[in-house]
């Protein structure tokens, strides 16, 4: 059975309980285990906080990893955000001893090390490289047949692509070939890599901007005829589901899409006990997504 | 017995108005070995070096010291100075007193004190510099010139024309190179053709140009003046003697696959040549997509040959050249956008990259000259380039690809003035019109209408229904995102290093700049040669340039390339590293470090040894110090020398 | 007593460090006189034992000046003085040499500004060093 030490951040335990659930169970269907971190802070934030003091990031990031390492085995987030985080920080003291030595000399006053030796993944590349898309497609038991997806990829997990390497950064695939793989229509929509509004902090600063990039996406999603969508990362997520409320609140728009973590969509498709996908703590209601599964299926 | 004599050059008051002269000659004259010392106010003139030829005949010199102004100055002057006397040129040397101390520093006694060092410095190499010889060896009085566009056809022309032979070898079917896939060119408009294929045809009728087309140079040994070149002539699938072009061939065979000299715009047969004018007009076989070749059906081609030239199983030949001198003219590649996957080339039908658009353009293109859309054959009316695409981008080339701007505008041009209702735009970061009537061509091209939007493309996506290309970009000019709908975008691509220019590199020991082109020996002052002796640079090979530079810099690789083949016999520096056989153990630690390949490891009686070159040495003297137990030296900088010189300055000995 | 004066010697390289050197002198550039210019075709031309027989000598520092690393006139003799002269530093000390004696630099023919104020540093820094004890006689 293969392990993965695994970090949550923020976003899931607190608001999106459902991602987590979905996909621990998920993996556990597909023989791979879920270890928890315990004592993990904040990622933190990667574009905002090493934006203000980059060795305060690098310290608390480097500190994550160093709990998780102890696991002795790789570590996987569920956030784009924190993926962000631990891999850039990863990747920052790997390739610089002199910034490694003085992070673990901070490290050292909290009785710990930063040794580089786990790899930090993304559950987007465990389902896609661990599990195959072959293999999610033969597990498929409800046919997802004439659900429209849009994909949304979010950018920490793409950029900076010299860092992340997961090809190409402009025209990804790997999210579109899981949405087929469970039978849904993966369709093309307008500005698909466009930031969701949540990132580099601005959410916290001027919700107008934020909700600017939200609502145009929305917009481009429902002119193309999407009937969910489909998202990799925590903050995507929140931005989406919230964000539609919110939209709601402010500019009087109601869009109604209801928003999946592409492990809930599998979950779908694997047949999961709905409640156990956890939809009903979401702001957006999922039940247009269902009944039209459902319908599908009569 | 060492007879040295030092003359000390006033130089006017350059070197005497600081240092003092006469004390300097009176201390020189006692210093060992050393019969004689002089100071002339100017040593480099006439009466100067009467002076020292006059010594050397009456005086007995056999060594001699100027301590004057730097070697590079006068070096060779009191060269010929030394031999005109019957002294062996290599017995002087130069004490660099102005350069190196009058000039530099002000304190008279410190600077005189410094340049009596240099003086002893130079006194103790002279004493033991050994007389050397050139070499010569003979030319071979011949070129080869490799790749045959309108630089390599230049170059050929020009050596043909002045009465030597040349070996044209172009790997394609036909000469004619990059510029016959062009339509028009920039700034007159006139029709690549028009002004091309005389040139072509000039070259088929030369009959001091032997030419081997669908060929490639595989392998290069030798050195300047004596090159064996092996050339792969590949098959053609027929005998070319018999074979009269009459294109029945082409015409009756029935496969037809995308044609990669239309960019793909168009169709070829499988056996086919590039186009009418070809030279030689005589189709090749394309043996992936002949039905014979691979399925063993049809074999129409051979039934309607009248002249029964086809010939399936006909394979490679192998040609052995000898030439004197090489001129590298292999030409460019465009780069491929798919990279660029913001821009969507290869998703969207209708972005196309600037030379497909070329071939869309020309007269005898798969469209016969008209510009249509690729997803429905419309005639577009709406049409954007997108410049520097794969230039200027940290993501891809660094480089400016120098022709980008141009070809835009003249393209842009051409469209307007056959559908002048259409609306053109340009979208740049700047443009570089830097060529005669260049920038008075990009005038003419705002005067026309062309709209012209400051600011790089961050991206094109696609309307689905009108599959219409939209264009995102930040108008620098107007300080916001912009979005134009088109119906056709042309991303205006720039030259890359061609795809087997690591083969050639190789093959010759050329170097490379960072931007992957063929490096010239210097990038001002040797433009066109390279560090390889008797190796020249013609066109894009060594960098993006258009057509007026490439056809200049040709008539220069022609040049340089004349200059070594036009003498009989060349002299070799004597000035190189050389082995003493009787130390050295052949472990070839040397031939590991020489560049240049001059190295041998060769096989005695009872042990190895390593052997240089001369001619392929070039003095740098990396073997010498790579040698562990001292059996190569570098000509009059050897160990001995140099302790002697460091002595001489430090030791306080004479 | 009088002030110590260095003596230093510079290996430059034939076509780039010692034109550099020859276009401060066309300059004018003024620097200080402590030091003599041995010409060597390039500075993967100097054997570590020159610096050394230098040192030994009494030179109270050693320069090897070449063509900036991608500009050798011999493609890579440069990139040789390099690995040698960095070697060479990393044992001096266990000779009891001060490895600060020994400096290599890259310096062009266009470099003329940089000769000079490499020569004014390099002399200051020896200064700061005092004479070398070999050369004490």
């Amino acid at each position: 059975m293969k392990e993965y030490a695994t970090f949550l951040g923020c976003i899931i335990p607190n608001r999106y309980p459902g991602i987590e659930a979905t996909s621990t169970s998920i993996l556990k269907y597909f023989d791979i285990e879920l270890l928890p971190i315990n004592g993990a802070s904040c990622c933190p934030a990667p574009g905002v906080f090493s934006c203000f003091h980059l060795e305060s990031w690098l310290a608390i990031a480097a500190r994550n990893i160093a709990i998780g390492e102890e696991t002795g085995q790789d570590i996987v987030t569920m956030c784009n955000g924190c993926y962000g985080s631990l891999a850039e920080a990863n990747h920052l003291l790997n390739g610089n001893k002199e910034l490694k030595d003085k992070i673990n000399e901070i490290l050292s006053k909290v009785g710990c090390e930063f040794k580089g030796n786990s790899k930090i993944k993304h559950m987007i590349e465990v389902f896609s490289e661990d599990i195959g898309v072959k293999k999610i497609q033969e597990s498929m038991k409800n046919t997802l047949d004439g659900i429209k997806v849009c994909t949304h990829y979010g950018c920490h997990f793409l950029k900076p692509s010299e860092i992340k390497k997961h090809g190409s950064s402009e025209r990804p695939r790997f999210l579109d070939d899981i949405v087929r793989a469970t039978g849904a229509e993966s369709i093309d929509y307008k500005d698909k890599t466009m930031c969701c509004g949540f990132g580099g902090g601005v959410r916290a600063k001027d919700i107008d901007v934020t909700l600017d990039f939200t609502r145009e996406k929305l917009k481009n999603i429902i002119l193309a005829g999407g009937d969910c969508i489909v998202d990799q990362c925590a903050s995507c997520h929140l931005e989406f589901d919230r964000g539609q409320a919110e939209i709601k609140k402010i500019y009087g728009e109601e869009f109604r899409l209801p928003v999946l973590y592409f492990t809930q969509l599998i979950g779908l498709g694997l047949g999961m006990e709905q409640k156990k996908l956890g939809l009903e703590f979401q702001n957006i209601p999922a039940q247009s997504l269902l009944d039209k599964i459902n319908g599908g299926r009569k | 017995m060492t007879n040295i004599g030092v003359y000390i050059c006033h130089c006017g008051t350059n070197i005497a108005g600081v240092v003092d002269v006469e004390g300097l000659t009176q201390k020189v004259a006692k210093l060992k070995d050393v019969s004689l010392a002089k100071d002339y106010k100017y040593m480099c003139s006439e009466p100067g070096q009467d002076l020292i030829r006059e010594d050397i005949k009456n005086r007995n010199l056999d060594r001699v010291v100027v301590a004057a102004c730097s070697p590079r100055m006068h070096e060779n002057t009191y060269k010929k100075v030394l031999a005109s006397a019957g002294l062996n040129p290599f017995l002087l040397e130069i004490a660099n007193i102005r350069e190196q101390a009058s000039w530099v520093h002000l304190d008279k006694e410190k600077t005189t004190d410094k340049a009596l060092d240099l003086i002893k410095m130079a006194v103790a190499k002279v004493r033991m510099d050994e007389p050397l010889t050139s070499l010569s060896a003979n030319v071979i009085q011949r070129v080869l010139v490799i790749g045959a566009g309108i630089a390599g056809i230049q170059t050929s022309l020009d050596i043909a024309n002045i009465g030597f032979d040349v070996v044209l070898v172009e790997k394609e079917q036909s000469i004619g190179g990059r510029m016959s896939q062009l339509g028009k060119t920039f700034p007159t408009l006139d029709c690549s053709a028009c002004i091309l294929t005389p040139k072509m045809v000039e070259v088929s009728l030369n009959p001091r140009i032997k030419l081997f087309t669908y060929s490639e140079v595989e392998e290069i040994s030798g050195f300047i003046g004596n090159f064996k070149a092996k050339i792969r002539k590949k098959s053609r699938g027929l005998d070319e003697s018999l074979c009269t072009g009459c294109g029945l061939c082409q015409e009756k065979c029935p496969t037809k696959v995308p044609s990669e000299y239309d960019e793909k715009m168009g169709k070829r047969k499988a056996i086919y040549t590039l186009f009418p004018q070809a030279v030689p007009n005589i189709p090749v076989i394309d043996r992936a997509s002949c039905l014979y070749i691979t399925k063993g059906k049809c074999g129409v081609c051979k039934k309607v040959c009248p002249a029964g030239a086809i010939d399936y199983e006909r394979t490679d030949e192998f040609i052995e050249e000898e030439i004197g001198a090489v001129v590298v003219a292999t030409g460019f590649d465009p780069f491929d956008p798919v990279s660029k996957e913001e821009y969507g080339f290869g998703i969207y039908r209708n972005v196309i990259t600037g030379l497909q658009l070329e071939r869309l353009l020309h007269a005898a293109g798969p469209t016969k000259g008209e510009v249509v859309r690729p997803s429905d054959g419309a005639i577009p009316k709406r049409i954007a380039f997108v410049q520097c695409v794969g230039s200027r981008d940290e993501h891809a080339n660094k480089y400016c690809s120098r022709v980008c701007c141009m070809y835009a505008i003249k393209n842009a041009l051409l469209i307007k003035e056959h559908h002048p209702e259409s609306e053109i735009f340009i979208y740049y970061i700047d443009i570089r019109a830097f060529g005669k009537g260049y920038e008075e061509f990009y005038k003419r091209a705002q005067e026309n209408g062309i709209k012209f939007m400051r600011g790089r493309v961050a991206e094109i996506f696609e309307e689905q229904k009108s599959r219409n290309p939209v264009i995102r970009a930040d108008d620098t000019l107007l300080g916001m995102v912009t979005e134009n709908e088109l119906d056709m975008v042309v991303l205006s691509v720039g030259m890359i290093p061609r795809s087997d220019s690591s083969k050639i590199q190789k093959m010759l020991g050329l170097a490379a700049s960072p931007d992957g082109f063929f490096m010239e020996a210097h990038a001002k002052l040797r433009p066109v040669d390279t560090l390889v002796d008797g190796v020249f640079l013609a066109g894009t090979a060594q960098g993006p340039k258009d057509i007026p530079d490439t056809v200049a810099q040709a008539k220069g690789a022609a040049s340089g390339a004349l200059e070594v083949i036009s003498h009989k016999t060349l002299q070799l520096s004597p000035l190189i590293s050389e082995v003493d056989e009787r130390l050295c153990r052949g472990c070839g630690d040397c031939k590991d470090v020489c560049e240049y390949g001059a190295i041998e490891i060769v096989t005695l009686d009872t042990h190895k040894v390593a052997r240089i070159n001369p001619a392929i040495c070039k003095g740098c003297g990396a073997c010498a110090v790579a040698c562990c137990n001292g059996s190569i030296k570098l000509r009059n900088y050897t160990d001995s020398i140099t302790f002697a010189m460091l002595d001489a300055t430090l030791g306080g000995a004479v | 007593m009088t002030e110590f004066s260095p003596r230093i010697v510079a290996f430059c390289c034939n076509w780039c460090s010692y034109v550099g050197a020859d276009l401060a002198g066309t300059s004018r550039l003024k620097y200080p006189d402590n030091i003599r210019i041995m010409r060597v075709m390039c500075s993967g031309q100097v054997f570590p034992s020159y610096i050394l027989k230098a040192l030994e000598l009494g030179a109270d520092g050693v320069l090897v000046a070449g063509c900036h690393i991608g500009d050798c006139h011999y493609v890579s003799g440069n990139k040789k003085a390099q690995e040698r002269v960095e070697t060479l530093l990393r044992v001096m000390k266990t000779l009891g040499l001060d490895p600060r004696r020994v400096r290599l630099e890259w310096i062009s023919a266009s470099e003329g500004m940089k000769f000079a104020s490499t020569v004014k540093e390099f002399v200051e820094e020896i200064k700061e060093l005092g004479p070398n004890l070999l050369g004490v006689r």
